[in-house]
């Protein structure tokens, strides 16, 4: 098993490329998704019933879809629409489209959470507009959301290992060409593991750091 | 409260450490469980086990839930012949090598090739077939007409396979006229690829000659065949784990024998669309 | 559509593994979540290690490594076990926290309350704790049902026929993808949906017979 581990080891530069396309996938669909979900976040709040409904209609569809069954559908659908791309820009499209949809629910929770009060006592300071929004309510949305957030990209980042099934040379797939290239799939798949816990404990410290700074905000 | 619970929160992160390394130090004492032989599984009427893929036309495919091709009709002459216990697994590709190799199946009854590196892992049986791999590509794609004009294009292939350890050469034979090895795009099995070569993702696809027969026969219209992409063809093996020499000799006199009556030829004939008459009985391929 | 019944066999295995993974799910989450409740020394460090890997790990990731991995350390699985052994880990993970939080959040007065009472702590938890504790997991316990069924598609690579299998083979054989996918689609949204409709119709059960309290 140590052989294992030494041989699969040996090859570490395929798992750094296959971990730096994880990250750089995840960071971006993180990105991506969280400003289009505030678009979407903002016409479920709309005035509009239509587009209020065809927003709803959107975010509950994707949240009954299975991400691979989607990233398949964009994977095969989009060259049915004549739009040649490879499988890196499929992959992310899947990616960011489905993540829009819970990073909506997001931002609208957290919009409808916000706190009166704080709100009109900005007003009554004769805070109004940008400024509003910038100091007062930005920062509420960003506290509030930042747990939630950091959540989504721990799924996000665990969304991508499927875009393998697509051909993308992410880390699942670069463990799992490794370990038939050389026979260890046990210490492959692990070293896969690892990587993947490592990110996600990242992830989590910095959203305790982003918390303890809203602790120390709200006094 | 806030010393107590940092204490706590110190007692926690050490636990957590020894518990994680008491976890990594008991990996190593974890090995593949204790390759029986032949004679002792037939001994201990422990069931035999072959793994063969799922979805390789012609060598092995599974047509209206049932598994047929060239090893799968083999494997069921071999079971009819076993007076023990003889059975078959059918997995991806992914992990069937692995699994023969760590001692979880006895044999891989499958359309493999031999080379160097699998040579260091396993035997190989007397081969039943022997190709030269050549480039598919779409029929109504008139920018390729040779190698040459391979240059700069995105090529499919399988993981973990022959095929794509070959790619070197083919890498070679596009430079030497000037041009440049294209994207390579891996497949876990190659119905993926052929999809993709159809729907333009890709514009060639390597596979051995008789893989892409098998296509073109499935698909008519929709392909053609090109030149090899190698300089000498491939041998197609059944591995079984380096020292297994018990499995190996019972493969071997199986395949003497439907050689000898003929049924090797037929089901070659059958599948392949060619016999091969010449096969050596033991190959060292030079890649 | 003439591939519409090998569609469904795939789903009826998709939902089967489905539900044994649920079922074992859910009792050995709890099972988990009171070993970290009451603090068992070295087992509840072991679980917060094993809760914390799991949930990290992609479920593709995992099954790979349980089906192809598990024969380098000795343990022969069938592809089948190896499905189900893979949903129920990873469910089992994340139902622990959900236990967790509803144990941890039960209100003190009612243990002492118990105790006093001189009921041992067995029955005290069968009989106080449990019935209670249910209805708070149930909603966050049903959710994590439909992100199971959400992730089954993990394992169709290594080599079950699921829903998702069986989509991807129909459309190989007839290069005609997107008719099998969007079907399988369609069924995995009806699948995920019953899970809700169900959850809501037991949430209301629960409050007619036990009330808000």
């Amino acid at each position: 098993m140590i052989r294992d581990f030494a041989v699969a080891l040996a090859h570490y530069d395929a798992y750094l490329n296959g971990l730096w396309n994880t990250l750089w996938l995840s960071a971006a669909t993180l990105v991506l998704a969280s400003l289009a979900g505030a678009a979407v976040a903002a016409l479920m709040l709309a005035r509009n019933k239509a587009m209020r409904l065809a927003a709803a209609a959107f975010v509950d569809a994707m949240r009954c879809v299975p991400f691979l069954l989607f990233a398949y559908l964009v994977y095969y659908g989009l060259p049915a629409l004549s739009l040649q791309l490879d499988s890196w820009a499929c992959g992310l499209i899947a990616l960011v489209i489905y993540h829009t949809a819970y990073m909506a629910e997001i931002v609208r929770g957290a919009w409808t959470n916000l706190s009166r009060e704080q709100i009109e006592a900005g007003r009554a300071y004769g805070f109004a507009g940008f400024p509003l929004f910038r100091r007062i309510i930005l920062p509420q949305l960003f506290f509030a959301s930042v747990p939630v957030i950091g959540n989504q990209s721990i799924y996000i980042l665990k969304d991508s290992a499927f875009l393998m099934i697509i051909t993308v040379p992410e880390l699942t797939f670069a463990a799992s060409s490794v370990q038939s290239t050389y026979f260890v799939p046990f210490a492959s798949f692990v070293i896969a593991m690892l990587l993947y816990w490592l990110v996600t404990l990242g992830i989590e410290a910095a959203v305790k750091r982003v918390e303890l700074a809203a602790e120390v905000r709200r006094g | 409260m806030k010393p107590s619970s940092f204490r706590f929160r110190m007692q926690v992160r050490s636990w957590k450490t020894l518990a994680v390394v008491a976890a990594m130090l008991a990996i190593p004492a974890l090995g593949p469980a204790q390759a029986q032989s032949l004679q002792e599984k037939i001994k201990n009427h422990q069931p035999v086990v072959v793994v063969t893929e799922d979805d390789y036309r012609p060598f092995e495919y599974i047509e209206n839930g049932k598994p047929v091709g060239l090893d799968n009709e083999l494997f069921q002459l071999m079971k009819a012949d076993a007076k023990f216990d003889l059975r078959q697994e059918i997995i991806p590709w992914t992990g069937l090598l692995a699994g023969v190799s760590s001692g979880k199946y006895d044999a891989a009854v499958t359309g493999s090739l031999i080379n160097q590196e699998r040579m260091k892992a396993f035997d190989f049986a007397m081969p039943v077939a022997a190709n030269m791999h050549k480039y598919l590509k779409r029929k109504n794609d008139n920018s390729i007409k040779s190698i040459k004009d391979l240059s700069g294009k995105t090529v499919g292939v399988q993981s973990g396979s022959v095929l794509f350890a070959r790619l070197p050469e083919l890498q070679k034979m596009i430079e030497k006229t000037g041009g440049k090895m294209g994207k390579i795009v891996q497949y876990a099995s190659y119905p993926e690829a052929y999809q993709d070569l159809a729907n333009g993702r890709v514009d060639y696809v390597v596979n051995v000659e008789i893989g892409l027969l098998s296509v073109m026969e499935e698909r008519p219209g929709v392909f053609e065949i090109g030149q090899p992409v190698v300089e000498s063809p491939s041998y197609v093996g059944w591995p079984v784990k380096k020292g297994n020499k018990e499995m190996l000799d019972y493969l071997n006199d199986f395949l003497r024998k439907v050689k000898a009556n003929g049924k090797l030829e037929e089901l070659q004939k059958k599948w392949l669309k060619t016999s091969f008459k010449n096969l050596p009985e033991h190959v060292e391929p030079n890649f | 559509m003439p591939y519409l019944p090998f569609l469904l066999q795939g789903a009826l295995v998709t939902a089967s593994i489905s539900l044994v993974a649920i079922a074992l799910g859910i009792p050995l989450g709890l099972a988990l979540a009171i070993v970290r409740w009451q603090r068992i020394p070295l087992l509840s460090q072991l679980v917060a290690l094993y809760v914390s890997v799991v949930r990290a790990t992609p479920a593709i990731t995992l099954a790979l490594l349980i089906f192809f991995g598990s024969p380098s350390i000795g343990i022969v699985l069938d592809a089948t076990t190896a499905a189900i052994l893979t949903l129920l880990i990873n469910t089992s993970a994340f139902n622990c926290e959900i236990w967790r939080a509803a144990l941890i959040d039960f209100p003190r007065d009612q243990l002492e309350a118990a105790r006093a009472y001189g009921m041992s702590p067995g029955l005290a938890f069968r009989r106080v704790i449990l019935p209670q504790v249910w209805r708070t997991s149930l909603p966050a316990l049903v959710n994590e049902m439909t992100l199971l069924v959400k992730a089954s598609p993990a394992l169709a690579v290594i080599g079950i026929v699921d829903l998702t299998r069986a989509a991807s083979r129909i459309g190989a054989a007839t290069y005609r993808p997107l008719p099998p996918f969007l079907a399988a689609t369609v069924i995995y949204m009806l699948m995920v949906m019953l899970l809700v409709v169900a959850q809501r119709h037991v949430e209301r059960m629960v409050r007619e017979r036990y009330g808000t309290g």
